[in-house]
C-alpha cells in the first residue's frame, strides 16, 4: 500500500484559522449567489414584489392625499417589509435548497457550523436588501416624490442595518423549525416575517395596537428600527434611544436564534429528521 | 502517542426511532452492534432491508447520534468529537442528491469551500475530480439534468474533496449499468490502493461485496451476525462445501464416516460430498476411495456463493 500524502484538510489548515473561518461562510454565500443568477424567480422577489408593494402604496397615500410626512411614515413600512423578507429569504435559503434538493446530510458531514451557514447566506441576502432599498428609494422619489435620505444618512444606515438583523434573526427561527418539523414547516419561511412586522408598526404607530400586542412588540427589535427612522422624519419617537435598544436586542436574538438552530440540529440527528430530509 | 490500528471501532451501539405524536411508534435499527476496522481495509456491511446498515454507517458518519455504546474513527469519539473527525471522513451514497440547479463543478466547489479549501487548491482539487470522474464533458449541465450514473460519479467526487481517510459508501452501485458499476469498483479498489483510505461500504450485490472486501459483516435485525472474510464466513456459517464423485463402482460404505463429511447424498450416477472445506477432505477422500479400489470417474467442486451465506443468515 502506498503511504499516504498529507490531507487537503492539513494543507489547507496552513491558511489559518480565519481563513478557513472566512472560506466556510462564504460557500454558502456562493451558492446563494450561483443561485439568485440562474433562476428567474428570485429576480422576480428582488423586483417585482418590491416594486408593485412600492407602486401600490404610493398610489395609495395619493388617494389618501396623506402629507409628506405621513407618506414617508407609510413608505418606510413597505420598505422595511420588503428589506426583511428579502434579506430572511437568504437565511433561510441556507436549509430550505438542501430540504428541497434533498441533500441536508451533505452539509453536516462537512466541518460546518452553524453561523458560517447562517452569515454566509446572511451577506447575499444584505446585498439582496439593500439592492431592494435602492430599487424602492428610487420608484419612491421618481413616483412620489418621497425622498428616503430625508431621514439623514445616519438613520436611514442604522435603520437598514436594523432590518436586516431582524432578517437574521427570523431566517435563523425558520430554518430552526424547518429541521424541527421538516418540510411540513416550510410555508413558515414565507409567513414567519409578517407576523413580525405585523406587531411592529409596520404601517401604523405601535400606540393603535391593543395592550397585549403592544407588550409583544415592544419585545421586537424592528419596532425600534421603524420608531427611530420615523423620528428622522419629524415624527415623535416613543423611545430615548430605539436604534440602541433595538440593536440590544438583535443581538440577543441572533445569539438564541443560534442556539435554537443548533439545538435543531442536535435534535434532528438524534430523531433521524436529517436523515430523513436526505433522502 | 501511538494511533490506533483501528480505523473504527463500535461498541454496543444502540438506536431506536420514535415517530408519531399521540400513537408513539418504535423502531430499534440497532441493538448492541459491535465492529472493529482495521486502518487500510475495505469492510463490507451487508444485511437484509432495513437491517441497520445505513443507521450504522450514519451514526459513524456523525449524522445519527446513537441512543447507547460508542463509536470512535480514528480514535476520536464521534458524538464528543463529530466537528474534528469530519475533517478526516466522507460519505457517499446510492441515492445522494444535491442542489439541483448547480452544475458537476459548482457542487464540488460548494463542498469544498465547506472542507476549507479555497482559491487555486480548491480549483485543482475540484479539476482533477471531475477528470478522475469523467466528468468534465458535462460541465454545463445542471444536477438534476445528469444520469444516474453520472449522479453517483458526482457523489463519489465530492466524498473525496477533502481526501477522506476514512470513507463511507453506502449502495455506491445502486441502480447503475453493470458497466459502470465495474469502473466504480474499479475506483474504490484504486482508492485503498493510492491513498490507503479505509472504506466501509453496505451493499446488496454480494460479488461486489466478494471482489472488494476484505472483511464483512452480517447484520441482520440490528445485530452484527457474522463478521470475516468471504470465506471465513462461508465456514462459520457451516453451508460446506459440495464434491460431486462419478464413482465406479458405486460409492462404499463408509465414505460418509470420513472426517469433515458434513453429509453425503446418493444421486442417480453420482453422490455429493457435503465437507466443512474441499481443499482439505478433496485429497483425503480421494485416497481413501483409491485404497478401497474404487474408480473416480468425474469430479467437481463447489464452493457455496456469498450470495448462499446470505441467504443463510437472512433466514
Amino acid at each position: 500500500m502506498s503511504s499516504r500524502a498529507e490531507p487537503l484538510s492539513a494543507v489547507s489548515s496552513r491558511a489559518g484559522w480565519w481563513g478557513e473561518e472566512w472560506v466556510r461562510l462564504t460557500a454558502f454565500a456562493y451558492r446563494n449567489l450561483i443561485m439568485a443568477r440562474r433562476n428567474v424567480f428570485f429576480l422576480f422577489e428582488l423586483t417585482f414584489w418590491p416594486g408593485v408593494a412600492m407602486i401600490s402604496h404610493g398610489l395609495l397615500t395619493r388617494f389618501l392625499d396623506l402629507t409628506p410626512p405621513m407618506t414617508a411614515f407609510i413608505l418606510v413600512g413597505t420598505v422595511a417589509l420588503s428589506a426583511v423578507q428579502v434579506c430572511q429569504l437568504d437565511v433561510a435559503y441556507a436549509v430550505l435548497f438542501d430540504i428541497w434538493s434533498k441533500s441536508m446530510k451533505h452539509q453536516f458531514l462537512t466541518p460546518v457550523r452553524i453561523h458560517h451557514l447562517a452569515l454566509g447566506s446572511w451577506l447575499v441576502g444584505v446585498g439582496r436588501g439593500v439592492i431592494v432599498w435602492a430599487l424602492m428609494a428610487l420608484i419612491g422619489s421618481q413616483a412620489f416624490g418621497f425622498d428616503f435620505l430625508g431621514a439623514g444618512q445616519l438613520h436611514v444606515t442604522m435603520f437598514l442595518l436594523g432590518c436586516f438583523m431582524t432578517a437574521l434573526v427570523i431566517g435563523l427561527l425558520v430554518c430552526a423549525l424547518v429541521l424541527l418539523f421538516g418540510t411540513r414547516a416550510e410555508t413558515s419561511a414565507w409567513a414567519a416575517v409578517n407576523f413580525f412586522v405585523m406587531l411592529s408598526g409596520i404601517y401604523y404607530p405601535v400606540s393603535v395596537l391593543p395592550g397585549w400586542a403592544q407588550a409583544l412588540s415592544a419585545g421586537i427589535p424592528l419596532t425600534y428600527f421603524l420608531d427611530g427612522v420615523r423620528a428622522g422624519y419629524g415624527f415623535p419617537s416613543a423611545y430615548a434611544h430605539p436604534f440602541a435598544i433595538g440593536f440590544a436586542l438583535s443581538l440577543l436574538y441572533v445569539i438564541l436564534a443560534h442556539w435554537a438552530l443548533a439545538a435543531a440540529v442536535t435534535r434532528s440527528r438524534r430523531t433521524g429528521l436529517l436523515l430523513k430530509v436526505s433522502e | 502517542m501511538l494511533a490506533s490500528p483501528l480505523a473504527v471501532e463500535v461498541r454496543d451501539l444502540a438506536k431506536t426511532f420514535r415517530s408519531g405524536w399521540l400513537r408513539r411508534r418504535e423502531t430499534e435499527a440497532l441493538r448492541g452492534a459491535n465492529l472493529r476496522v482495521e486502518r487500510g481495509a475495505i469492510f463490507g456491511l451487508l444485511g437484509p432491508n432495513g437491517a441497520g446498515k445505513t443507521t450504522l454507517l450514519s451514526i459513524l458518519a456523525t449524522l445519527l447520534l446513537p441512543d447507547r455504546g460508542t463509536a470512535t474513527i480514528l480514535g476520536h469519539d464521534v458524538v464528543r468529537d463529530a466537528f474534528a473527525i469530519r475533517r478526516r471522513l466522507n460519505m457517499a451514497s446510492g441515492n445522494a442528491s444535491f442542489v439541483w440547479s448547480l452544475r458537476p463543478a459548482e457542487v464540488l466547489s460548494f463542498y469544498g469551500r465547506l472542507y476549507g479549501l479555497r482559491g487555486r487548491a480548491l480549483r485543482v482539487r475540484v479539476g482533477e475530480l471531475l477528470e478522475r470522474f469523467e466528468l468534465l464533458p458535462h460541465l454545463k449541465t445542471e444536477y438534476n439534468e445528469l444520469s444516474t450514473g453520472l449522479k453517483q460519479r458526482l457523489a463519489l467526487a465530492k466524498a473525496l474533496l477533502n481526501d477522506p481517510e476514512v470513507l463511507f459508501l453506502d449502495e455506491p452501485t445502486l441502480g447503475l449499468d453493470p458497466d459502470v458499476s465495474i469502473r466504480i469498483r474499479g475506483q474504490i479498489a484504486e482508492l485503498r490502493r493510492e491513498r490507503g483510505t479505509t472504506i466501509i461500504l453496505t451493499t446488496h450485490y454480494m460479488r461486489e461485496a466478494e471482489e472488494l472486501c476484505d472483511r464483512i459483516a452480517f447484520i441482520k435485525g440490528g445485530r452484527i451476525l457474522a463478521e470475516g472474510s468471504a470465506d471465513d464466513l462461508k465456514r462459520q456459517i457451516r453451508i460446506g462445501d459440495v464434491i460431486s464423485l462419478r464413482l465406479e463402482p458405486a460409492a462404499p460404505a463408509g465414505l460418509a464416516g470420513l472426517p469433515g463429511m458434513m453429509q453425503l447424498q446418493a444421486r442417480r450416477d453420482h453422490v455429493e460430498c457435503t465437507v466443512d472445506s474441499s481443499e482439505k477432505r478433496l485429497p483425503e477422500i480421494l485416497r481413501w476411495l483409491a485404497d478401497h479400489g474404487v474408480l473416480v470417474r468425474d469430479c467437481q467442486v463447489h464452493e457455496p456463493e456469498l450470495e448462499e451465506v446470505f441467504v443463510e443468515l437472512a433466514r
